[in-house]
């Protein structure tokens, strides 16, 4: 008897997890403040069970925390080099990580040509192991410090609210989707879309935290554009600031 | 009553062998098991050295390159009673270890013994930041040192650092959902994809140590760090998928960033997870929703079964093999 019991439990559960409601949000990247247009690539959505009201302590957690230093402020305080902070700043790297290093490279940027004299050192003379294998051979923080101070960030604001989803802009639609978002009930229900950590366009950063209508009928668009006096098209809450000056004497970013 | 003992016997022989695993000449001489009690106690590196001496010579980097020597056995078997020939033959060409060389390591025909561990998230976090915008404000000097000229095509995320465009071909099959019927028998179809339509994966530590050899944790040291002990399975070479018609490297879609299509590949923290390829239809229909793709397809299905004709098989993205099967939901443009 208890055995037919966990069957058709079983089987009712099943039935019910096949009937799951789906839902998608798509996070809009082209996004237009005042009267620029931004790309925001490559950046980081995180996606919430419940909107505003719902996750209130968590919105006001990260609309006052403090912004973390800018990738240029990171970087120059810990020395690097105008050639070092120019290459990344290049394309918008964040780490040495984000493209190949060429012998040019090597040959401007003084941190990589003294990690490639490391590298020859190390690996026998053979110089495409040594440009190849070269961010073994920086110092650490210049190689994954950043990322590690953004992820200690990200840790610290999410700490006891874990997201349900995380998703990434791509660098050619700019678009962010959260696909297969499983919906409580067969009706519209609320999500809360942010970036957590703001992320910085033109001298200012940018904190998103919006809330955004899931059903299962119509993929959700989310747009994060902001009319001249900083105003979200959507039911955001958007928090702009400056960026932080850098401390000593690695000027005002 | 004979004939009852016979059948019986006879029974559970076949049960028997049919129970003996299937194993390869290869598979038959690997009669070490990272998975014994004693063996699952050992650090790693108590038994293979990082890098091996022959490393260089072998691969042209450091690495593992070689079966560990014997002072990392006889420390434990060292007694000659507890050396079989069979014991040699872990990694030895021959049963006479004397003069036969050890196999290359490793060998690959044998069964795995570890799943790869590999967060996809962390590493788009931190090596996919390319971002190849000309209209970006930068300084006088790092455009004039550092942009790329205008033919130099991305290799979207780094991606490429790992995943390259295949230059041999997989044997291919059709990915076959488990849960529904095929409609029809399959019509005739001679579609053979390029090697080039897709991208392979990597094969060994090379792409891994170029950032992680020291440093970077987990380090190339730290074997556990990548490799985790896991029920001992065959890899299967054959490559299965919903859609062989893909082409990577095609002109629409080889501009196009690898996150564009493989959505949850940025969420993802456990490649057990991944399911193969991981393309959500979603990815597709952003393009491919038009009446000389995929509507045209639906409606051609849609008019055959309502005409109660044989059921139209898709075949723009699939092979026939996979377009005679019913529509799945996901398919349906929102």
């Amino acid at each position: 008897m208890p055995v037919l019991a966990a069957i058709l439990v079983t089987a009712v559960l099943g039935a019910a997890a096949f009937a799951q409601s789906l839902g998608s949000v798509e996070v809009a990247g082209r996004v237009k403040i005042g009267t620029a247009n931004e790309r925001l690539k490559r950046k980081r959505f995180y996606l919430f069970r419940g909107g505003l009201a719902e996750n209130r302590q968590l919105v006001d957690k990260l609309k006052t925390s403090a912004v973390p230093p800018s990738r240029d402020c990171f970087y120059c305080s810990l020395g690097a080099s105008a050639e070092y902070i120019a290459w990344l700043k290049s394309e918008d790297c964040e780490s040495p990580f984000c493209r190949s290093i060429g012998a040019d490279d090597v040959a401007k940027v003084p941190e990589f040509k003294s990690a490639y004299q490391k590298g020859l050192e190390q690996f026998r003379n053979k110089p495409d192991l040594a440009r190849n294998w070269l961010t073994v051979n920086l110092p650490a923080p210049l190689r994954n410090g950043f990322y590690l101070q953004r992820k200690s960030v990200v840790n610290s604001l999410l700490k006891g609210a874990t997201p349900l989803q995380t998703s990434m802009t791509d660098s050619v639609s700019v678009v962010a989707p959260f696909i297969d978002i499983p919906l409580a009930a067969s009706t519209a229900e609320m999500f809360l879309v942010t970036n957590v950590v703001p992320f910085e366009l033109g001298g200012k950063t940018y904190l998103w935290v919006c809330e955004v209508k899931v059903d299962d009928k119509k993929r959700a668009k989310l747009s994060l554009n902001l009319d001249k006096a900083n105003k979200p098209a959507g039911k955001c809450e958007v928090v702009v600031r400056d960026v932080a000056p850098c401390a000593g004497n690695c000027g005002t970013k | 009553m004979m004939r009852v003992a016979l059948i019986i016997l006879t029974v559970v022989a076949a049960a028997a062998l049919s129970a003996w695993p299937d194993r390869s000449g290869a598979q038959n001489r690997d009669r070490f098991l990272h998975s014994s009690p004693a063996h699952k106690k050992k650090d790693c590196n108590s038994c293979h050295l990082m890098p091996t001496a022959n490393s260089m010579a072998v691969r042209g980097f450091p690495d593992v390159a070689e079966f560990p020597g014997h002072a990392a056995c006889a420390s434990c078997h060292g007694g000659k009673e507890q050396i079989t020939k069979n014991f040699c033959a872990a990694c030895h060409s021959s049963r006479m270890p004397a003069r036969a060389p050890r196999f290359p390591f490793p060998v690959r025909s044998r069964s795995h013994e570890f799943g790869t561990i590999f967060p996809h998230n962390i590493h788009q976090d931190v090596i996919a930041k390319v971002v190849r915008n000309p209209d970006v404000a930068v300084g006088h000097f790092v455009q004039a040192s550092f942009s790329r000229p205008p033919d130099d095509l991305p290799k979207f995320n780094n991606c490429a650092l790992c995943h390259q465009t295949a230059t041999k071909l997989s044997k291919l099959a059709a990915r076959v959902p488990a849960a529904l019927q095929p409609m029809a028998t399959a019509s005739p179809d001679t579609f053979i994809p390029a090697a080039g339509f897709l991208k392979d994966n990597p094969s060994g530590h090379a792409s891994c140590f170029a950032c992680h050899y020291t440093g970077i944790k987990p380090a190339a040291n730290n074997c556990a760090g990548c490799h985790s002990l896991t029920t001992a399975y065959s890899p299967s070479a054959t490559l299965e998928r919903y859609s062989f018609k893909f082409d990577h490297n095609s002109k629409s879609h080889a501009v196009r960033d690898c996150m564009t299509c493989h959505i949850r590949i940025a969420s993802n923290g456990d490649l057990k997870k991944l399911k193969d390829a991981d393309v959500p239809i979603l990815a597709c229909t952003s393009c491919h929703n038009h009446s000389d793709d995929l509507a045209k397809e639906l409606n051609a299905r849609a008019a055959s079964t309502d005409a109660k004709q044989a059921a139209f098989q898709c075949n723009y993205c699939h092979t026939t093999a996979i377009g005679r099967f019913p529509v799945p939901s996901s398919h349906e443009i929102k």
